[in-house]
């Protein structure tokens, strides 16, 4: 039983971390080629479509996997999660059918149409664009409103005997606030990839001496953008944070790690948790009073620490610590890359600055690094709850023969390996061949 | 929402929704399912294999959707079907799913290396993807209609073996002929020059061997597999269905023999949509019929969500599927020239 659930467990956060390697690059580029499509049909500019080509082909490649990886997710909520899926039923179906009809259509029929429309029906093509970027935005609402459930269940009733949640308010699944902070959050986190993305394949061709007006446009767009989005990000998710740490008291003390309730708590800029003792092993430079600011608005504040909440309720503390310092470090960083772009372009020392061009580069993996992060603070910092308050992780488990799980971990995790091999090599090489460009 | 129906109506409102979008997905996806299934065998080169890529490219992404649907439809509308189903046929599911990703991602990534040796590897990787998905559907859907091996207490014994009956078997290979005939026909269709040709001589053989085995497969059914009748005793008006498959299937003959290669196309579809369906009223009120015991099998109105979900959902299939099928009818006039040798699009 433990191995059952440990696997169906590793397998379903294998495949869901998989599916969002590709999820926030496919959010992003679906706005910004249908950006450029709009463009080229408005003042027939060639830099335009020769950008919604460079950076289409690359959207296109990166939809593929994304697209069939998705399904991945909904067959497991059937296959090992069975027993979760007859209690969340009635709640969760809706969302996944409606992101169906809603999104999938769109994306799907849109994507089609959008490949195979040339350039010389440029409005249909824009016009198809716009209807990806639009399902694949819809489908993260959607999407977000099941998971949001699962964080903050709200507009249900528990059935007579308690077997399962019965939806007694469909609208109150929606207007969930846990949904709007975590939609704004995940879409924010996506548009920055995004926005890294760009920057860092245009420095790739700047490093070249290629600064033809194609990257120095994406550049310029993308700049703003990552820099909006590296602050809004913190901004907002101070909120979101408090927001969660009112809600879940569990996953907000383990994020800051805070063992003894108390009030003006202070926050250790070094700290090295050890759940095993209830404490921390180290905790140096403490700021007076801050994590009481930052989880209640108040430098006085109280917050309940981990050692006084129900033990057999805890997340994993270390993971959750790690990830969320991970995720706000490297947050910060980006704000400062940003700011230094958008310095050197200004100032027309851009395209010299090749330290500057190189960390772009090399920091096209971190904004992948930090929203796994992000969603292990936010999913393993629900454990051992699968369902908030209402269903423990472990009782949401098919019970289906061990040996089946360990297969088809296996199979699909080295299918997938196989892929995204495949997936990076085309990139690249569509990165560096750059084809029509010139 | 829908006050005025009992949550009994709802449930056999969803059913009927169900047995549809399946029938749909059928339909719809069949020919994406059979061009991989058949160029490796009448595509002789990167030209030809890009015709018919590019005869189903605008269109598989958008038609896989219906599975999808099917799928969140069975979860939002029978949450204790989707449970069981996904669980009962863990391995088969799994399978399933590997199919679908592998011919996903082949169609895309076709072309998008000029390594013909790589080139090659997908092109494989297609046929067996969509080999996998109307196989393992096929080989499914016979064992939904001849019941799974659920005990007492809703406890399932049956194992991987046991699903490959001769009549699933017959099953799948039927599913996977109509796909394949779907396909030869659509292409015949699609294209021009070589290719086109060598889909419509294929097809002319396809449906006669498309019609032999829809009418041992129905007269299986009818015959060998117990309580297959029960729905049509009671109601003989819905002996309409699998008269509509064979109908369907003879026509397809008829039309692929005379090279009319787009009635012959809607003919097959009609016959592979009226074997599903067929079948599908043939379990009812049963989602997963059992096959120990007809009592032991799980019955839509105990699997149903609640009034409050039926209804918005049913609200939402209302308002959203016509416009997503008025949206889907219209991709297909945007791309309806045939697609010449001479004309590649960069896929």
């Amino acid at each position: 039983m433990i191995e059952l659930l440990l696997l169906s467990r590793l397998q379903f956060a294998i495949t869901a971390a998989f599916h969002f390697i590709f999820v926030p690059l496919t959010l992003g580029l679906a706005l910004l080629v249908a950006v450029m499509e709009t463009m080229y049909y408005r003042n027939k500019n060639e830099t335009w479509r020769k950008m919604a080509d460079f950076w289409g082909n690359i959207f296109k490649i990166n939809f593929a996997i994304g697209l069939v990886s998705g399904i991945t997710l909904t067959f497991q909520l059937g296959t090992n999660w069975g027993a979760y899926a007859e209690f969340m039923g009635d709640v969760f179906g809706p969302p996944l059918a409606m992101e169906a009809l809603f999104a999938f259509f769109l994306e799907g029929t849109f994507l089609g149409a959008w490949i195979f429309l040339g350039h010389n029906r440029q409005k249909l093509k824009a016009f198809s664009m716009w209807m990806v970027a639009l399902g694949t935005n819809i489908s993260s609402l959607w999407i977000i409103i099941a998971n949001g459930f699962m964080q903050h269940p709200v507009g249900y009733e528990m059935a007579a005997d308690g077997s399962k949640v019965v939806m007694t308010d469909f609208i109150a699944l929606i207007t969930n606030g846990y949904v709007w902070y975590m939609l704004v959050h995940t879409l924010l986190a996506a548009y920055l990839l995004t926005s890294f993305v760009i920057m860092g394949i245009c420095a790739y061709h700047f490093l070249k001496g290629n600064n033809n007006e194609v990257f120095k446009k994406s550049f310029s767009i993308a700049v703003i953008i990552a820099l909006a989005t590296a602050v809004m990000l913190p901004v907002l998710g101070h909120g979101y944070a408090q927001y969660v740490a009112a809600l879940q008291p569990t996953k907000g003390a383990a994020m800051d790690a805070i063992w003894e309730t108390g009030s003006s708590v202070p926050m250790y800029l070094i700290q090295v948790p050890d759940s095993s003792t209830g404490s921390n092993s180290i905790q140096l430079l403490g700021i007076p009073g801050l994590a009481s600011f930052l989880y209640t608005g108040s430098f006085s504040g109280t917050i309940t620490g981990l050692n006084q909440l129900p033990q057999d309720e805890l997340p994993p503390v270390e993971m959750i610590f790690w990830s969320f310092r991970l995720m706000t470090i490297l947050g910060s960083l980006f704000i400062i890359v940003a700011l230094l772009g958008l310095y050197l372009q200004k100032s027309g020392k851009l395209y010299t600055s090749k330290k500057y061009l190189k960390l772009l580069m090399w920091s096209i993996p971190l904004p992948y690094i930090t929203i796994t992060a992000g969603w292990i603070v936010a999913e393993v910092g629900r454990q051992p709850w699968m369902v908030y308050g209402l269903l423990k992780t472990a009782n949401g488990v098919s019970l289906v023969p061990t040996s089946d799980v360990l297969l088809s971990m296996v199979l699909i995790s080295a299918f997938y390996m196989v892929l995204l091999i495949f997936e990076i090599y085309l990139i690249k090489k569509t990165v560096v061949n750059a084809t029509g460009v010139e | 929402m829908f006050d005025f129906l009992t949550h009994d109506m709802l449930a056999i409102i969803w059913f009927f929704l169900w047995c549809v979008i399946w029938g749909v997905y059928f339909i719809v996806d069949s020919f994406s399912l059979g061009a991989g299934l058949l160029t490796p065998f009448i595509a002789t080169d990167k030209v030809q294999r890009t015709q018919i890529q590019s005869s189903v490219g605008p269109f598989w992404g958008g038609n896989e959707v219906w599975l999808i649907l099917a799928a969140g439809g069975t979860f939002a509308a029978f949450p204790l079907v989707f449970s069981k189903m996904f669980t009962f046929l863990y391995l088969p599911m799994m399978l399933l799913l590997i199919g679908l990703i592998a011919r996903g991602i082949s169609i895309e990534y076709l072309h998008k290396d000029e390594n013909p040796q790589i080139q090659k590897i997908l092109m494989w990787g297609w046929f067996a993807g969509s080999l996998l998905i109307s196989l393992v559907l096929g080989v499914a859907f016979a064992n939904f209609f001849k019941g799974l091996e659920i005990s007492s207490g809703g406890v399932y014994i049956g194992t991987l073996i046991g699903l490959f009956s001769p009549y699933a078997l017959v099953g799948g290979v039927l599913f996977v002929l109509m796909s394949a005939t779907s396909g030869a026909l659509w292409i015949n269709v699609k294209t021009e020059g070589d290719v086109a040709a060598k889909a419509g001589d294929l097809a002319k053989k396809s449906t006669l061997i498309v019609l032999v085995l829809a009418l041992v497969y129905l007269a299986y059914s009818f015959m060998g597999i117990e309580g297959f009748t029960i729905n049509y005793s009671a109601t003989p008006a819905l002996y309409l269905l699998p008269v509509l498959a064979v109908v369907g299937a003879i026509l397809a003959v008829f039309f692929a023999k005379k090279d009319r290669g787009f009635p012959a196309f809607c003919s097959n579809l009609l016959a592979f949509l009226f074997v599903v369906e067929s079948g599908l009223a043939s379990i009812y009120p049963y989602m997963l019929k059992s096959s120990v015991s007809l009592e032991y099998g799980i019955d839509i109105f105990e699997a149903a969500s609640s009034h409050m979900t039926l209804s918005v959902m049913l609200g939402g299939a209302l308002v959203f599927v016509p416009i997503v099928i008025i949206y889907q009818l219209w991709a297909y006039t945007l791309f309806k020239e045939k697609i010449k040798e001479t004309e590649q699009v960069d896929y």
